[in-house]
């Protein structure tokens, strides 16, 4: 089966693929996705930044009914999924988590990692990125 | 002599919210206005300034073809959360820069059943923000309700009592949606949402209409027994390092909102400490916008929410009573209607003459304040 990412945009081009953000030249503010303007300065050149691969969750949540459109279902369907914010640091990223509930709470170490989002008319795997628990991460 | 650059509320009508599917947000709107110019004793052709707004229940100013094509200026206000204060802004400063010395001042919606509808391009997001089921105003309010919680250990019951308190308020009000009270228990065991906020603490996508006649300073002791004076308005927007609905990213931190900015102005304009509020409005979509706005607003220190509330310090009988009519909670949240019926309920309490449950000792300090996407605030003190 063909997979694509589902924005290029929002990745770099590694194997596997890491986020892109942006980062300002003059304040060092990041944002993600890249943007080419400052929101925090005005001041800076905003240039290509990849985000960090590990972080910790900083608050979560449970999506427990289907969105409404655009929302799209993966290929099974709608099941109540984990979403909340990763703290990397130099900047928190909203994301999927692939965490399971008996695990998640703030501060839970986790890594970046790609799950599938819903699929497209032939069939291929469009994927989004996601972050899973890092074992490693607890030390 | 008053002022002429103060501004009063001297009329005020409302149409139920809730749903009925007998009428239009236009029917609602237009009810609304006229029972607000019969509050206030004045015919449609004295309004001499006009702003309404409506989320997705059409255009406002063509309710003049119903109720009389006078030529008054009459300004479309979409502002979300922000509609109804923003059209109180529009007026009063009008009225204020000598354009009228009365205006009208309108706010309605009918929405679908179900959570709101939302474009990512229209936010400035990528289509995959909203495809991967990250784009829910829900979820925002449960990401930053769990975060809240977490920093300054306030418990899940805590939800519950907000969530409680707004169906007991509602439950006495005639022109609020959710009538029935519920216990605490109730609220926690019911479907989970977006933990931690269950089902009844959310509030639902509705409909209605509130409508304000303002008058200036040397009008409005002639047409109204008990004017409330406008004491001041602040409509802020947000600034670097605020926590927003629909962030795929945030700065870490601290997170400072608009609604403190916007609260802050507002006390600083009226001259009076948020100490004094003797009756409060909050932005309530769900429990946990309502407890982090009590502090945000300044009406109780960063974790005190939970001994306040516990100890009925936000029921109408206590020190600083909270959406008194039932809030968001109860009443549904038309976004057009929601801001003005906040007015509407502090003005009827300042005027001793509440529809629902009137806060004892004669309220002469009011407060409203509503928080919406992406980063909005409007915060209003209101005085007799």
């Amino acid at each position: 089966m063909t997979t694509r990412l589902i924005d290029e945009v929002l990745f770099d081009d590694g194997d596997p693929p890491r986020l892109a953000g942006a980062r300002c030249s003059a304040c060092t503010t990041v944002v993600f996705p890249r943007q080419d303007s400052c929101p925090k300065c005005s001041n800076g050149a905003m240039s290509q930044h990849v985000l960090p691969v590990s972080g910790r969750v900083w608050s979560w949540t449970l999506q427990a009914f289907a969105p409404k459109p655009p929302y799209r279902p993966p290929s099974g369907g709608h099941r109540p999924y984990h979403v909340g914010y990763v703290d990397l640091g130099e900047v928190l990223v909203e994301a999927l988590l692939a965490v399971p509930r008996a695990e998640i709470r703030i501060g839970l170490p986790v890594r970046l990692t790609t799950v599938p989002a819903y699929q497209d008319e032939d069939g291929t795997e469009v994927v989004t990125f996601a972050f899973r628990p890092d074992l490693d991460g607890e030390r | 002599m008053r002022r002429t650059d103060e501004v009063y509320v001297v009329g005020c009508g409302m149409h139920p919210f809730g749903r009925d599917e007998s009428v239009t947000g236009m029917d609602m709107a237009e009810r609304a206005i006229r029972e607000a110019l019969a509050d206030a004793g004045v015919a449609w052709e004295d309004i001499g300034y006009a702003a309404g707004g409506s989320d997705v229940s059409g255009k406002p100013d063509t309710l003049v073809g119903r109720l009389g094509l006078t030529g008054v200026p009459f300004v479309n206000v979409q502002n979300g959360c922000a509609t109804g204060a923003s059209t109180v802004l529009a007026v009063a400063n009008a009225l204020r820069a000598g354009e009228a010395s009365l205006g009208m001042a309108v706010g309605f919606d009918k929405h679908e059943r179900g959570a709101f509808h939302v474009s990512a391009a229209r936010y400035g997001l990528g289509d995959w923000y909203a495809e991967t089921g990250m784009m829910l105003t829900t979820q925002f309010f449960a990401l930053k309700t769990r975060r809240y919680l977490y920093e300054h250990g306030i418990s899940e019951r805590a939800l519950a009592m907000v969530a409680a308190r707004a169906f007991r308020n509602g439950s006495h009000h005639p022109l609020a949606w959710r009538r029935k009270p519920l216990t605490e228990q109730e609220i926690l065991d019911s479907a989970e949402v977006s933990p931690p906020l269950t089902q009844y603490m959310f509030c639902s996508p509705g409909q209605g209409a509130a409508a304000l006649v303002l008058a200036r300073g040397d009008r409005a002791f002639d047409l109204c027994e008990r004017p409330v004076k406008l004491a001041s308005l602040a409509f802020r927007t947000r600034r670097f390092g605020s926590f927003e609905v629909f962030s795929p990213w945030l700065p870490p931190g601290p997170h400072r909102s608009p609604s403190v900015d916007a609260a802050e102005a507002a006390f600083r304009a009226a001259g009076v400490r948020p100490a004094d509020v003797q009756v409060a409005q909050l932005q309530d979509t769900d429990s946990g916008s309502e407890l982090i706005h009590l502090a945000e607003t300044g009406l109780c220190g960063h974790g005190e929410q939970e001994e306040l509330l516990s100890a009925g310090e936000t029921d109408p009988t206590g020190r600083t009573p909270v959406n008194t009519d039932g809030g968001c909670l109860a009443g549904g949240e038309p976004v057009g209607a929601s801001g003005l019926r906040q007015f509407h309920e502090v003005v009827r309490q300042l005027q001793g003459r509440a529809p629902g449950v009137q806060v004892p000792g004669a309220p002469r300090v009011g407060f409203t304040h509503v928080y919406g996407a992406p980063g909005i605030s409007a915060c209003s003190v209101l005085t007799v």
